[in-house]
């Protein structure tokens, strides 16, 4: 069955070259990925289910009928929307009770959800892809020293994300060691980059971005990947903040892991919006070209 | 005096079993990344100990430890030795919170506002849209607000997060 994207909020509504990276890479290494419309928030696991679990729930069972409706799976460009879409489905499919009850709910909109649709995020594609890439690289990201975020949705609740290592991840690290470029070591690697407590408590969020932007410059790192849109955001937005309220002076250029992959791929830098990030990414260019 | 709530309590444990198995063992809170920040005034351990305890009035009106400042990176339920669902359980604490009309952070409610209004979290803006067009991207086609509206009508969602009241 063939993959429809699942753009979110986030990407299409504020960060809008970070889908031009995925939607070029996706289309160079041959996977045909169509859009599916209709689509509402996922919504958002730190944000709607905290408030109320029942419209959490018939929310993402909705978005999910789509899917199933246009007999397409879902490849998601977020990591909240793909942790919301897996739980969603995850519970709906292992409680019948629960199912019956959401099912009433959808009935009021004429939709039904059966449970036939799978949810995949989309460096889970790129890494069952990664021979590919490896193959396919024109432009090796040659002595370029990454620091890896794979963040909490990506990975957690792994009995519901059922994918990589919850505590010691390797996949995003393995992607980026496929194009080429030198995957850093760094200590506190699964950890939280701080973004869902901007919601409640800035200083705490930005004291979380701090511990790990100084373990990233332990390691050496030259610029930082991210497969989340709120990490993204934490990172490429913040790191200036972090600076102005702890007296520090990171400085580190932030990429979503498509970017780089079309970047070695030799999909023309121009085409990619790299000029829309915060912090400048042309030292990081220089450095690979 | 806080005093045992059996109901409470038991009304937790119907939310998410796994409450059950805690032995407070303390693993949960060594795990927390906002535990060690906030030198333990943030403490998963405790709020389960109090859930376990059916403490409603101290998790739910006072709030302490603030169950809001989870971060939802779940590395206390991978690392529970006894498989606790805490974030479901904490989940489930703050749906009562907003239920009972106690305080939570307004950005929450920014967006279930924008999420009622627009389907979306982040509606797309004018420069957005231009934005996506320099970039060679399709038009976004969102749901269309009615069908969100008439569906969070059955959950009975603007009423529970008190829509139309100020906030405290």
């Amino acid at each position: 069955m063939s993959y429809n994207y699942f753009l979110g909020c986030v990407i299409p509504g504020r960060l809008p070259f970070l889908e031009a990276s995925a939607r070029k890479a996706f289309e160079k290494i041959g996977m045909k990925v169509g859009d599916q419309a209709n689509c509402s928030c996922c919504p958002d696991p730190t944000g709607v289910a905290q408030l109320d679990n029942e419209s959490f729930l018939v929310l993402g069972a909705r978005n999910l009928c789509l899917f199933e409706e246009s007999n397409n799976n879902i490849l998601s460009l977020c990591s909240g929307c793909s942790e919301t879409l897996k739980t969603v489905k995850h519970i709906l499919d292992n409680d019948n009770e629960k199912k019956k009850k959401i099912n009433m709910k959808l009935k009021e909109i004429g939709r039904n959800y059966k449970g036939k649709v799978d949810v995949k995020h989309f460096a889970e594609a790129l890494f069952e892809n990664i021979e590919k890439i490896k193959k396919m690289v024109k432009k090796p990201l040659k002595d370029l020293k990454v620091a890896g975020h794979p963040g909490c949705h990506y990975l957690r609740p792994s009995e519901i994300i059922n994918w990589d290592d919850p505590l010691n991840p390797q996949t995003l690290d393995k992607l980026i060691a496929a194009i080429g470029a030198d995957p850093v070591d760094y200590t506190l690697k699964s950890d939280c980059c701080g973004n869902p407590l901007e919601k409640s408590d800035k200083d705490i969020s930005l004291t979380m971005l701090e511990y790990k932007l100084q373990s990233m410059k332990e390691a050496g790192t030259d610029c930082i990947v991210c497969v989340c849109p709120a990490c993204y955001q934490q990172f490429d937005f913040n790191q200036k903040e972090v600076n102005k309220n702890k007296n520090t002076d990171y400085n580190f250029p932030v990429f979503y892991i498509t970017e780089l992959i079309a970047l070695a791929l030799g999909i023309d830098e121009e085409t990619l919006g790299l000029n829309f990030h915060r912090i400048k990414v042309k030292e990081i260019l220089q450095k690979i070209s | 005096m806080q005093m045992v709530d059996f109901v409470f309590r038991n009304e937790l444990i119907k939310e998410d079993f796994s409450l059950n198995y805690c032995y407070q063992c303390g693993t949960c809170s060594s795990t927390c990344p906002v535990a060690l920040i906030t030198n333990g005034e943030y403490n998963p351990r405790k709020i389960i100990e109090q859930s376990l305890l059916g403490f409603k009035d101290l998790l739910l009106k006072d709030q302490t430890p603030n169950v809001w400042l989870c971060c939802t990176c779940q590395m206390c339920v991978e690392e529970c030795p006894q498989n606790v669902f805490l974030t479901e359980i904490f989940e489930a604490i703050k749906n009562r919170i907003v239920l009972l009309g106690e305080p939570y952070p307004e950005t929450y409610k920014a967006q279930a506002k924008s999420v009622l209004e627009n389907g979306l979290a982040i509606p797309l803006t004018q420069p957005i849209i231009r934005r996506r067009d320099q970039l060679g991207l399709p038009n976004v086609k969102s749901a269309n607000i009615e069908e969100i509206t008439k569906l969070l009508e059955t959950t009975n969602f603007k009423v529970k997060i008190k829509f139309l009241e100020e906030s405290k």
